[in-house]
């Protein structure tokens, strides 16, 4: 077993190599741009140079001339499109900003015109020929620009349902014996995934085929349907591969559309391939946030009183907002809480979800704060986590399916080597550096969605597993496949998995960490519906009892404890029986809670989550806790994280080995948070500034010497059939504070802005 | 397009490419610029295409392309091989890292007419009779990748890594191998897949 392959515990799947593992290293892995096309036009884009304003006119003679240009679209020739509503508004879209619809600007780089030529060279040349004359109005770029406005999040964004409260929390703050009020700010971010926000259309007649790295092609498929007004199933999505998604892929763009109807008017595939910067404004983003903290607590270091108030940034057409106090008001046990989100509109393209979309801002914020208020007690912050932690949580008082935060804190503060730690601030050096430790709290809401499947199994036991997900480097692919064989009991190598098509059952967005639950417990479900057609053949007096279907297995080899049965299937057998050489098994599945219209939303590209602190009756979250150790240059003010150690508990594990890599991804995801990632606005222009991979920090190899991962067991029967909490989103939360938890260690400095740079530290 | 092993004189004639550079050179780069430029001049004609022979993974590859097209445009788009990746079109991403002779090289920043007569090595033409390249074996047993996006680049960066002599140590692995960006992050299972195949390269 290499380090890659942690040995399974109890509650764990195999750490098989990954399904796509030969397809990913001898590039025969296809995403979106790599799809073959017959004779295809290629498409560029002509963003706006303004934020805000309006279009005079076009000077497209020079573009013209170039050779190969075919057509230029602007507002004035554009495809005409229907309206998408907003995906958190119960639409498809993440924006309902529409480019070329009219001669209005509203955000820098919204798509004013695509050039189309014979090749890539010339579109772009002409591109760059296309001139503009704006008349343009002053913008306002984010918090503190005039002309601003700021309302509650509650009323104008339908998905933020409430301001947690309970108690009397101004009472409880004015009484306590230790105060704390602190603000924190997080800074705008970009997922930038590798693959660009390509999209190919192809048409053959009525039939549209889109080849784009998406999240949600059941979404993408009905919103380009949609804005096209043509039938959802004359459309098709197909990406058996997706080039890093981190959430900006979920929702529909704009792009996609326009490039369908060009392709449609030219009787032509179009290929689009935008830049590294367009990317920065064609797509959604991580938007700037701002909190206030205020924490009460007794002597000993419990909670009486907890506020979080957070303020977010949206573009002028859509109240998006993250709200995390849903989650920050029930990590710890208090009995008074209150909490406030507001939403700031400026002439900005519209945010969207980036990766733990509401933890990664609002636990930094209260992380922080906990640490800080550690701080003021004397106490050790692990000890604070621990005197806080609950087995229900305070606002409704519903019980956590299954809670192992201290678990968590102990395993890592014993692999890190916590008590190693003077606790004084700049206490620890290493010749010219400054050393510190800090830690935090992690968690992520554990959602699943309704989702279909079809499992075919043959006489010799191979089985086709087909089923909408996504590949987005979670290992879709590799766990649908274990989960069936498992529960088939047939060998894995002869299980063969299709996912990432239109055409196939659907499943939810790979979105919110439910994708393994939610796929996971379909697959489960239809396996089991196979086993019973064989079952019936063979033995069909017997009754099928429940317990029977539990243990009854079909095949030879189960690879794990759940698949072993007691009373095996021979599956030649059960074949002859049945008098068929092959099964096959749709299903659709939903979890406990869904809504009524879940399985008609489920195939109109309409989400569907259940699960988080919105379950009727309980609350389920997956937990962690997170060291890291600073070194800062007492000189240069250089800051460095030579070790991230975080510890995990989500439920059922599938994979081990993928488990363990996207863990391992999400600390560094978190590290980056904290010390590089920031997209810079002019304030005069609202524009993004660092719109490229030198200038907007992303960690390379050198920047993440040391990470640990540890994954602890967990049971929890009250999630899913699966028992797996989603972990995609688990371990890049918390990071950033752990991190600034450890500056203050390091130097006695109390840094509450990100990111850190060697420019924010003072001694 | 045909294979053949003989090599072939370009049809690229120097001045009409300079000629199309330098137009190019001349006229703003995006729309922003443009407000300020009203009368850029117009190139000749840059796209004209012109033929160029590229050596690739092995076999002569005759091409007929604009000659702006670079290495990667010219695998992706003319020779359908698409395993070399575009993560930004300017070389600060390195998903498009090809071999040119044993050097590393970012496609995306090579033109295609500037390749001309040497050897192309693409993520395609490691493995042989289906048997992968250790390098390809190392990222699947470390699992050094998650979307696989960047993972060619990787992989072709790590050959020529260690063959430059920068795998001695593991903070020499994660600096020479700092000009890939893996943004699912797979850093440490990077580092663990070269080192293993390092091993295995330097003793073959």
């Amino acid at each position: 077993m290499t380090a890659a392959a942690p040995e399974p515990k109890a509650t764990m799947g195999q750490p098989v190599p990954r399904y796509d593992a030969t397809a990913k290293v001898t590039g025969r892995a296809t995403y979106g741009s790599d799809m073959p096309l017959d004779n295809p036009a290629y498409a560029f884009l002509v963003t706006s140079a303004i934020a805000r304003g309006r279009i005079n006119s076009f000077d497209l003679g020079d573009a013209k001339r170039v050779r190969g240009v075919i057509d230029i679209v602007t507002h004035e020739n554009a495809p005409k499109l229907k309206e998408s509503k907003l995906f958190s508004n119960g639409g498809y879209a993440g924006t309902t900003i529409q480019p070329l619809k009219s001669a209005d600007i509203a955000h820098d780089g919204e798509i004013i015109a695509v050039v189309v030529a014979e090749s890539y060279e010339a579109a772009r040349e002409a591109a760059n020929r296309v001139k503009v004359s704006y008349s343009a109005a002053t913008p306002s770029a984010s918090f503190d620009s005039p002309g601003t406005t700021k309302a509650a999040a509650k009323g104008q964004n339908a998905q933020f349902r409430e301001d947690p409260q309970v108690g009397d929390f101004a009472k409880a703050f004015e009484e306590a014996e230790v105060k704390l009020t602190a603000s924190y700010d997080t800074p705008t971010q970009h997922h930038n995934p590798m693959e660009l926000f390509s999209t190919s259309c192809a048409w053959m007649g009525d039939d549209l085929v889109i080849y784009e790295p998406s999240q949600y092609v059941y979404g993408l498929k009905n919103g380009v349907a949609e804005q096209l007004s043509i039938d959802a199933d004359k459309v098709r999505v197909v990406n058996p591969y997706v080039g890093g998604g981190f959430g900006s892929r979920g929702s529909m763009t704009p792009r996609t559309a326009i490039i369908a109807g060009i392709a449609k008017g030219l009787n032509r595939p179009v290929k689009l391939v935008p830049t590294r910067d367009q990317g920065f404004t064609i797509a959604t983003y991580r938007a700037e946030t701002r909190h206030e903290i205020k924490l009460g607590a007794s002597r000993d270091g419990k909670l009486v009183a907890l506020r979080h108030e957070g303020a977010e940034v949206s573009s002028r057409a859509d109240a998006y907002c993250v709200g995390g106090t849903k989650t920050t008001t029930r990590l710890y046990a208090c009995p008074n809480v209150d909490s406030l989100v507001s939403i700031v509109r400026a002439d900005r393209n519209t945010p969207g979800f980036m990766r733990s979309p509401p933890e990664v801002p609002y636990l930094f914020a209260l992380e922080s704060a906990m640490d800080e208020l550690a701080v003021k007690l004397n106490m050790d912050p692990v000890e604070l986590r621990r005197v806080n932690d609950t087995t229900n949580e305070p606002i409704g008082g519903k019980p956590y399916t299954s809670r192992s935060l201290m678990a968590c804190f102990d395993a890592a503060a014993k692999a890190f080597g916590w008590s190693q730690r003077s606790a004084a601030p700049r206490s620890m050096s290493d010749g010219d550096w400054l050393v510190g430790y800090g830690c935090a709290s992690t968690c992520y809401p554990t959602q699943m969605g309704p989702s279909a499947a079809r499992v075919r199994l043959q006489r010799d036991g191979r089985t086709r597993v087909e089923i909408a997900g996504h590949e987005i480097g979670t290992g879709a692919y590799t766990i649908i496949a274990q989960t069936a064989a498992d529960r088939l009991g047939v060998p894995l190598e002869k299980v063969s998995v299709f996912i990432g098509d239109s055409d196939l059952p659907p499943a939810p967005v790979a979105g919110g960490s439910n994708s393994t639950a939610s796929a996971c417990s379909a697959v489960m479900m239809v396996c089991d519906q196979v086993r019973q057609k064989l079952f019936k053949a063979v033995m069909p007096n017997e009754s099928l009892t429940d317990k029977a279907k539990e243990t009854v297995g079909i095949g030879q080899t189960p690879t794990t404890q759940a698949a072993k049965s007691d009373r095996p299937l021979d599956l030649e057998k059960a074949f002859d029986a049945l008098g068929a050489s092959v099964v096959e098994e749709y299903g659709e599945w939903k979890p406990d809670g869904a809504p009524l219209d879940s399985f008609k939303a489920m195939h109109s590209g309409h989400v569907r989550l259940v699960g988080g602190a919105a379950l009727k009756d309980k609350i389920a979250y997956a937990f962690g806790a997170e060291f890291v150790e600073v070194r800062i240059n007492r000189l240069t003010h250089e800051i460095r994280a030579p070790r991230l150690v975080g510890a995990f508990a989500a439920g059922r594990i599938m994979n081990p080995r993928t488990a363990r890599s996207q863990l391992m991804g999400g600390l560094i995801w978190g590290m980056s948070s904290a010390l590089l990632e920031a997209t810079e606005i002019d304030e005069r222009t609202a524009r993004y500034v660092n719109d490229n991979f030198a200038d907007y920090l992303v960690p390379v190899n050198a920047d993440v010497p040391g990470v640990e991962v540890i994954l602890l067991s967990e049971q929890d029967d009250h999630i899913n059939p699966a028992g797996a909490k989603g972990l995609g989103e688990l371990a890049n939360v918390g990071t950033n504070a752990a991190i600034c938890n450890a500056i203050y260690h390091a130097t006695g400095q109390r840094i509450r802005k990100l990111p850190v740079r060697l420019e924010n530290i003072e001694a | 397009m045909s294979d053949t092993s003989s090599s072939r004189p370009s049809g690229f004639h120097r001045r009409a490419f300079i000629a199309g550079a330098a137009g190019s050179a001349l006229v703003p780069l995006t729309a922003r610029a443009a407000v300020q430029d009203a009368q850029a001049p117009v190139a000749q004609d840059p796209a004209l295409p012109v033929d160029v022979t590229l050596r690739v993974n092995g076999q002569d590859k005759r091409l007929n392309l604009d000659a702006r097209t670079t290495v990667l445009d010219a695998l992706r788009e003319h020779l359908k091989l698409t395993g070399s990746k575009k993560g930004c079109d300017h070389g600060q991403c390195g998903a498009c890292t090809v071999l040119i002779g044993d050097r590393r090289v970012v496609s995306c920043l090579t033109l295609a007419l500037a390749a001309e007569g040497q050897e192309i090595t693409t993520i395609e033409g490691l493995a042989t009779n289906d048997r992968l390249h250790p390098m390809q074996q190392a990222f699947v047993d470390n699992d050094a990748f998650q979307c696989g996006y960047c993972t060619p680049g990787q992989i072709m960066s790590a050959i020529a890594c260690v063959k430059e002599g920068h795998a001695g140590s593991d903070a020499d692995i994660r600096e020479y191998m700092s000009g890939n960006i893996c943004r699912c992050a797979a850093y440490p299972n990077i580092v663990a897949a070269v080192k293993q195949a390092a091993t295995e390269i330097m003793k073959g």
